[in-house]
């Protein structure tokens, strides 16, 4: 196929949409794992349970009160979720907490093929973000007729916005002053009289908010059905470690690289199915830690 | 004692009484009449093949289904259809009373109670394998049954020709499961890629013209492979060139990286061989990316799914299918007198009409009970010969034709169009008939796949 400028401006949206979802999931997981050292295979199923509730609701209610509940309901799910199984994992193995959230996992999935059967659950997109885009009359350097789906360049802004409201949150206040602080040195921020465990347990309900978030704009995307979290979590976690465990901007740039390198291969089924893997050997031969972990982190 | 013995001596003394030479000589006549079916019956008896001699007083079938993962609903349908089909084995119904000729009466199989055990084969093909395994050498199975994927049909096919098991196939598309890879033990009532090729091209080139180029996504393993050639052969024999094809991995479910490759070319018409979640996810992206009301080269570009269920209609939703043509094995509207029992008796005992999985899954199940009640045993090979060539109708598809070379099923074949919301009555009529594509025009030469049956007694 020729690279036109046609082709590359497609491979590249193509490449940032793929990357944005990979960046909300990597997101949370990245920032559970960072400031509380918990390995959240269950994360998947975290967005599962997002796009199964933002379908249910969107189909029923519509999608202005999906955004509005699911991102809050799965807040409040990983509260209830770290409170009650997660934080008993927290001085214990990495294999273990890998084990348990990988069980939970499973147990969600079935539990949710139980509900609402294994076949797709179609959802609908709200008229405002359906159609597509002519990028031809936006982009005076495309020739002809050159379109992509408006709902999958809302998911890229909904990604941009929400990692620059993370970043924000991390850096510009006050409690996330505390948590970075914590995520350096926990017994000494106890020891400062700051309730850290309160503050980790609001991370974790954080984290499982973005998925709500990706849940609600990516449910279109990734469609709705039991195997979708399984599917993500993979690439999902390769991006974490790419990124670097427990790196936000890691995580995002990984997000996009691992996109592009999808979009990029697509022609070549045999390089495509393997690319992820092979960008993860490569990176974690030259740099083990990721490309912006912090050292001694999973080095 | 003495009494006896001088009787016996008496007897003896005496030589041959009337009575005696009467007695002998109709022994003798019954003894020769049946010696050929003596020596028969005991070639089988002898040889005991797979789970062959069948013990006790019932007979037990393996339903392998996907129980869990991506197609766990078409399983479970599966499942539905073969209770039933037990059902009405032991207690006659159903397609017993249609199904010609029939030497089924509905009560067992030879006279045994039919009961049966079921597996998941998680559409994996190592989990089919174990599962199907254990139901032959744990639960003694005589057959086994069921599939929903193409690969896992002709994993359990090899494993249980080697073991001189009959493995009737569920649902299973590709040119493969009869062709490259058909073995003596395996047998498919479902039609392929093949014939789905050969059917619908026609309708296609007649509904959207004969200047049309395609572009092919295609699920990466066995059945895609072959659906894919099927269809590039026959709608380029219609005139349609072929733009490109893509391989996309069985687990995609975002298919936007191969959907721009499309819109970069100049195709006009999107083939998309995927089945079920591959198929819903890669035709409501195609929607999303506004393919159904894009126009490429001066036409509307076009989207075709070559195997269609109910099932996968429902899931990518009637927007999205509205107007799109496709193939089914069969579809409960039909209105014939074996498709119109078995939807009244699976409707009486669920609550909603089977789908096609389930059709062809019941119907393998009685085929395989009459074939053991033709041949008088379940002697394998003996029950494989009663298969071969077996010609038959009342099961919802016409006159159909078991083809002995390839263990083919030949029969009519459904093309199918997706109804639009406003058309759609009921949450089962997503799709509808266009076509009844008859036996003789889909039928080929099973020599063109290769493939070798293998003998009746395995090695």
């Amino acid at each position: 196929m020729d690279m036109t400028l046609n082709a590359f401006t497609l491979y590249i949206l193509t490449g940032l949409q793929l990357g944005s979802i990979f960046v909300l999931i990597a997101l949370g997981l990245t920032l559970i794992f960072g400031t509380l050292g918990v390995v959240n295979f269950a994360h998947g199923a975290l967005y599962l349970i997002a796009i199964y509730l933002a379908v249910s609701i969107n189909n029923a209610l519509g999608f202005g009160l999906a955004l509005i509940l699911v991102p809050p309901i799965l807040f409040v799910f990983g509260v209830l979720m770290e409170r009650g199984l997660i934080q008993r994992f927290y001085d214990r193995e990495h294999t273990d907490q890998i084990l348990v959230t990988f069980g939970l996992a499973i147990v969600l999935q079935e539990l949710l093929k139980w509900v609402f059967g294994a076949n797709n659950i179609p959802f609908a997109i709200p008229s405002w973000g359906n159609g597509i885009l002519m990028l031809h009359d936006y982009l005076p350097f495309l020739e002809g007729f050159v379109v992509y789906p408006k709902w999958r360049l809302i998911l890229v802004v909904v990604s941009i916005v929400t990692v620059a409201a993370v970043f924000a949150l991390l850096h510009l206040t006050r409690f996330g002053l505390v948590i970075r602080a914590g995520m350096r040195d926990a017994e000494m921020m106890q020891f400062l009289g700051v309730n850290i465990n309160r503050r980790f347990m609001i991370v974790f309900g954080l984290g499982s908010m973005i998925a709500g978030i990706a849940g609600v704009f990516g449910g279109p995307v990734t469609q709705v059905s039991p195997e979708v979290g399984m599917h993500l979590l993979v690439p999902s976690f390769l991006v974490v470690v790419i990124g670097g465990m427990g790196s936000l901007g890691g995580a995002v740039i990984a997000g996009i690289l691992i996109g592009m390198a999808q979009s990029f291969t697509a022609p070549y089924i045999n390089l495509n199915t393997v690319i992820i893997y092979l960008i993860t050997v490569v990176i974690l031969l030259v740099r083990p830690r990721g490309l912006l972990g912090a050292k001694g982190v999973f080095e | 004692m003495t009494d006896v013995k001088s009787e016996k001596s008496s007897h003896t003394a005496s030589g041959w009484s009337r009575r005696s030479v009467l007695k002998a000589t109709s022994a003798g006549a019954v003894g020769a009449a049946a010696t050929p079916l003596f020596y028969t019956q005991n070639a089988w008896a002898e040889d005991a093949i797979g789970n062959y001699p069948v013990k006790g007083s019932e007979v037990v079938l393996g339903f392998n289904v996907p129980q869990t993962g991506a197609y766990a609903d078409e399983g479970a349908d599966e499942l539905r259809a073969y209770k039933l089909a037990v059902k009405h084995l032991n207690n006659g119904g159903g397609m017993l009373d249609t199904l010609k000729p029939s030497k089924l009466t509905g009560n067992g199989i030879l006279g045994k109670k039919v009961t049966y055990v079921t597996g998941d084969t998680q559409t994996n093909a190592d989990a089919s394998r174990t599962s199907a395994r254990r139901m032959i050498e744990r639960d003694k199975v005589i057959m086994v049954t069921g599939g929903s994927s193409s690969g896992i049909a002709i994993a359990q096919q090899y494993l249980c020709n080697e073991l001189g098991i009959i493995f009737m196939c569920g649902l299973t598309h590709s040119n493969d499961t009869t062709g490259k890879d058909k073995q003596r033990y395996g047998f498919r009532h479902f039609f392929n890629a093949h014939m789905t090729g050969k059917a619908l091209s026609p309708v296609l080139s007649k509904e959207y013209g004969k200047d049309r180029r395609a572009f092919h996504l295609t699920a990466d393993y066995s059945w895609g492979h072959t659906q894919q050639q099927s269809m590039q052969e026959f709608t380029e024999k219609e005139g349609w060139s072929t733009e490109g094809n893509i391989m996309t991995p069985l687990k995609t479910t975002d298919f936007s990286q191969y959907l721009s490759q499309v819109l970069n070319s100049d195709a006009d018409v999107l083939v998309l061989n995927h089945y079920g979640a591959n198929m819903v996810n890669s035709l409501t992206n195609a929607v999303n990316f506004g393919m159904r009301d894009m126009q490429k080269n001066g036409k509307n570009l076009e989207i075709v799914v070559p195997l269609y269920s109910r099932l996968m209609a429902k899931g990518a939703g009637s927007t999205n299918i509205d107007g799109v043509l496709g193939t089914s094995g069969w579809n409960w509207a039909l209105e014939d007198e074996g498709s119109k029992v078995f939807v009244k008796t699976f409707t009486d005992e669920y609550g909603f009409p089977p789908s096609q999985a389930a059709h062809t899954c019941y119907v393998q199940t009685l085929l395989y009970a009459n074939a053991c009640e033709m041949a008088g045993t379940f002697y394998p090979p003996e029950v494989i010969k009663a298969l071969e060539d077996f010609k038959f109708t009342g099961a919802g598809n016409g006159d159909t034709l078991y083809r002995g070379a390839d263990h083919q099923c030949i029969k009519d074949i459904l093309v199918m169009q997706g109804n639009s919301p406003s058309a759609r009555t009921s949450d089962f009529d997503y799709l509808k008939i266009v076509d009844q594509v008859d036996a003789k025009t889909v039928d080929y030469d099973p020599a063109i796949f290769g493939g070798e049956l293998g003998p009746y007694v395995p090695a």
